[in-house]
């Protein structure tokens, strides 16, 4: 048995290990930040490197932009510098090259230039101030050719020195922001959601209703997109979110309700369920037709709640989901019986072994009030007296 | 100074120039009207049908850099950094007008009271004007390591939300990656000033108060229903009978928290959070009734404690997030302790592996019941569950999506015996194109609390940047769990479901929502909703 704790504790420990933070893959970068490219050229920024140029020398603006709209890429006016490019002779012979068709592929004379086009991505960002960074930190083109949307930096890499970016307060210092100060995330190209950008809320089919983890992590971001109105709008509002309770849930609730459920993060039984139970007339007053006195009028089945009439199968249920016995039944009703009252029939509703227990001095300590409710006495109070 | 020489300077004051500032605010407004129908449950005859008509608005409001100090930053396209102030609120009115509220009930009699006055929870829902959040924000205090909100905040444990009359601050301590939040104030109810009740703790009776009246003896007396009949409000808002005014006493709330912060994968936070309230004492005069009378609670020999707490907590949660190649494993655990229980009442672990187009999550989850510290139910012998859960998904960006979900329930018994239920669904989704969106659900479930199986059936179609229509159709044959209730029974529940989305300009839209349900028992209800949605947001 050992040996295999300890094996599962090694395996787990080398899935750990090995489950650093990788490169980059394609996921990484948002189609949406980074949309539509289009790069009819033929360019190495690894041999343009390895001889030398300077990033500054094909984009001199790029230290002085303050936009992300900025056009930064090099014009023919910049490849002229070391290029001996003549519009007249579109195949001259030189070193370096100067054919059109060396950068243009496909051009043939006479026909029209493909363009290149960048979509500017839709982020705040001043190459300006990060004068000072080496270019490479952020674009990695050394070893390759053409650059793309792969040399363009993820949001994972922007943290590792904007170590306030993963706050959801400092999201719109990068992303563009509307009125209000939540993120702008609808835009032509396609709505902005959370990627695989190491926070941990990537969103995904079925997680409009399932998202609690997200929602737990300490320093979530949710609120930098969603306002928190939008939360409450489903967890505490007005109309039956449709998605999570399909129709005629009233038939279908009940089910749910008896296996226990957990409906507390959006209903309270004391007041939601009870008032509907009453009023739909399966509660416990005297608007309801109910009544376990006579046995055609029964909502229980005989013997319910009698030890002695058959098998108080209500102990079970109780215990199993009090929660069912409270979208009815206020507390009055179970202190009927269980209560140490003059009258009731003093019947223990603890658990075993409730006199004593670290459970019982807990709440003594903490709400005598709750104990009141049965324990009149003073030498009923507290959890060592025993009944005489 | 003379009273003119006074109102000349107050004059000159208030006309004197000053710059003028332009906040940034945002709104997000919502006027819902719904009309449905809910079961009046009867034993002999057809059930009747209870009109529920209401009608809502509700209005979020955003004000960003109150007082423009952060507008040049923003211009020089720097990061926010420094006092920023700004407001976040939500208001909710809400009004419902149907029988299900206003209408009254025949009592044994015959006798014929209004509905709200039988049913004294009917008052959370005839007429509200909630605040639900409004608070004040300042950001960038303590160089931009402390932010503060004024107000009615929010504070949140990981299994619920509740609000708090008072603020709270979130400091980031320097060289550590930390950061310490605090919340003091008290806890909104729903007798606090636009208070709001889905943010009070579950537990104790809603209505249905009751009083110690004394006995000739100390310890002989009974509880009685605190009956308002004696001081008649004539209210058509509550209920002119009963009182309850322990559930209108403060319940001052503090918490804090410790939260790991700027760390990379992980994140975790402990917290604590304690909610306690007074003891009420006389609630009218010592002669009010027949007996002494010596406060709500029997208080002969000053057991009655002056406070008592309804909430103690510990709570702590970590998650992380990692890669194995294309492999992201995103473990995650949490668990909440109840000091005032000595009990945990929550906890669950489990991990999310995620790769390109596929998420598969096995889990398992821990739930014992606690409530109010006022609820007997809390010393109450209850038994825990167990869930073991096992979730699928397919499918981010492409045309098929799918989800499939298994769980298992374990009812661990007092006598050591154990009883299961468990179940599952899955579902398939696929673009069709010209705006077509299609797919099919099937649920089935057994064990304790009852069977279902059957399915769904949708239909979207986005016919153009202002119209979407969307139908779903939904089968279930039910079998309920007979051993608690005598009406337990096999029955197929049928549901049509129809809405529709008129987007009228670019953030404005109107919804319709149609509903219309039948089973073998309760034969047919409806049910209409209209939206007018002045923040439109249309979905991918």
């Amino acid at each position: 048995m050992k040996a295999r704790i300890i094996l599962l504790l090694l395996l787990a420990l080398c899935v750990v290990v090995a489950a650093q933070p990788a490169q980059p893959e394609d996921l990484d970068w948002s189609p949406v930040v980074y949309p539509l490219q289009r790069l009819p050229l033929i360019f190495s920024h690894q041999k343009h490197l390895a001889r030398g140029a300077e990033c500054t020398a094909c984009h001199p603006n790029a230290l002085s932009s303050q936009s992300a709209v900025d056009n930064l890429l090099p014009t023919e006016l910049q490849c002229r510098a070391c290029h001996p490019i003549d519009r007249s002779d579109p195949a001259k012979r030189a070193t370096p090259t100067a054919a059109c068709t060396s950068c243009h592929p496909n051009w043939t004379a006479g026909s029209v230039v493909q363009q290149t086009y960048l979509t500017p991505p839709p982020l705040k960002f001043a190459h300006a101030q990060h004068a000072q960074t080496k270019c490479e930190t952020c674009h990695p083109v050394r070893g390759v050719d053409l650059a793309t949307t792969k040399q363009l930096p993820t949001m994972a890499s922007c943290i590792t020195c904007h170590k306030d970016g993963d706050e959801e307060r400092h999201c719109t210092d990068c992303h563009l922001a509307k009125l209000g100060g939540l993120m702008e995330t609808q835009f032509e190209q396609g709505r902005l959601v959370p990627g695989r950008d190491g926070l941990g809320d990537q969103h995904g089919p079925g997680f409009t209703n399932n998202h609690t983890q997200e929602a737990r992590q300490a320093g979530n971001t949710c609120n930098a997109c969603h306002d928190r109105s939008e939360c409450i709008d489903c967890h505490n509002g007005v109309v039956k979110p449709a998605d999570f309770h399909p129709g005629n849930y009233l038939a279908l609730h009940v089910v749910d309700a008896k296996r226990g459920k957990d409906c507390s993060a959006c209903h309270r039984e004391e007041s939601f369920c009870v008032a509907c139970h009453e009023r739909s007339g399966v509660g416990t007053r005297a608007a309801s037709q109910f009544n376990e006195i006579d046995p055609s009028k029964r909502f229980h089945p005989i013997g319910w709640a009698s030890p002695n009439a058959g098998p108080n199968l209500h102990a079970q249920e109780a215990r199993r989901n009090i929660n069912t016995c409270a979208s009815c039944h206020r507390e009055e009703d179970c202190l009927t019986c269980h209560s140490a009252q003059p009258g009731s029939a003093h019947a223990s509703p603890h658990p075993v072994g409730w006199r004593g227990s670290s459970r019982c001095r807990a709440m003594d300590r903490g709400n005598r009030r709750m104990c009141l409710r049965c324990h009149i006495t003073q030498d009923e109070l507290g959890c060592d007296w025993s009944k005489h | 100074m003379s009273r003119g020489a006074c109102t000349a300077v107050a004059l000159a004051v208030a006309l004197a120039p000053v710059p003028a500032h332009a906040y940034e605010f945002w709104l997000r407004a919502q006027t819902i009207g719904q009309a449905y129908q809910l079961r009046d449950y009867q034993l002999v005859g057809p059930d009747l049908f209870l009109g529920r008509r209401r009608v809502t608005q509700t209005l979020a409001l955003r004000i960003t850099d109150v007082g423009d100090l952060a507008a040049a930053r923003r211009l020089a396209r720097l990061p926010e950094h420094g006092l920023r102030i700004s407001w976040q609120s939500y208001i909710r009115i809400d009004h419902d007008f149907g029988d299900y509220t206003t209408g009254s009930i025949t009592l044994a009699g015959p006798l014929r009271r209004d509905a709200i006055d039988v049913i004294p929870e009917l008052a959370d829902s005839v007429a509200g004007l909630d605040l639900m959040y409004g608070y004040l924000q300042l950001d960038g205090l303590a160089d931009d390591r402390l932010m503060l909100q004024i107000g009615r905040v929010l504070a949140d444990d990981g299994w619920g939300t509740t609000g708090i009359d008072g603020g709270s601050a979130r400091y980031q301590v320097p060289e550590v990656p930390l950061a310490v939040g605090a919340t003091a104030g008290l806890r909104v109810r729903a007798s606090s000033p636009l208070g709001v009740t889905s943010y009070e703790l579950d537990g104790t009776s809603g209505a249905g108060c009751q009083e110690y009246v004394e006995g000739p003896t100390p310890g002989t007396g009974s509880w009685q229903l605190i009956d308002r009949n004696r001081m008649i409000t004539n209210s058509s808002l509550s209920s002119d009978y009963e009182y309850c005014p322990q559930r209108d006493v403060n319940q001052p709330t503090v918490g804090i928290t410790l939260a790991t912060s700027h760390t990379k994968h992980f994140g975790a936070e402990v917290g604590y959070r304690r909610t306690w309230s007074d003891t009420v004492g006389l609630i009218g005069p010592v002669n009010r009734l027949t007996n002494p009378d010596l406060g709500l609670y029997p208080n002969d020999y000053g057991q009655a404690p002056a406070t008592g707490i309804d909430e103690e907590r510990l709570y702590a949660r970590a998650h992380a997030d990692w890669r194995l190649g294309e492999l992201a494993i995103e473990p995650y655990g949490d668990a909440r302790y109840s000091i005032l229980h000595a009990a945990f009442d929550r906890a669950d672990a489990g991990v999310r592996l995620r790769t390109r187009e596929h998420v598969l999550e096995p889990a398992v989850e821990y739930y014992y019941p606690t409530f109010d510290g006022d609820s007997i139910f809390n010393a109450f012998s209850i038994e825990p569950t167990t869930d073991v859960r096992l979730g699928y998904r397919y499918g981010d960006k492409g045309a098929w999506r799918a989800t499939a979900d298994a769980w298992l329930r374990r009812y661990a018994h007092e006598d050591a015996t154990t009883s299961f239920a468990g179940g599952g669904d899955a579902g398939i989704q696929r673009v069709l194109g010209a705006g077509w969106r299609g797919g099919v659900d099937a649920l089935a479930d057994t064990g304790y609390g009852g069977r279902r199986i059957g399915g769904t059936a949708q239909a979207m179609w986005r016919g153009s940047e202002q119209v979407w229509l969307r139908g779903r159709m939904i089968v279930l044959a039910v079998a309920e769990d007979p051993t608690s209730t005598v009406l337990a029974g096999h029955y197929v529940t049928t549901s049509a479901n129809f809405s529709t989305t008129w987007r009228v300009a670019d953030t404005v839209a109107l919804h319709f929502i149609a509903e219309g349900d039948h089973d073998a028992i309760h034969a047919i209800q409806t049910r209409a909703i209209a939206v007018v949605d002045l923040a439109f947001l249309p979905e991918p």
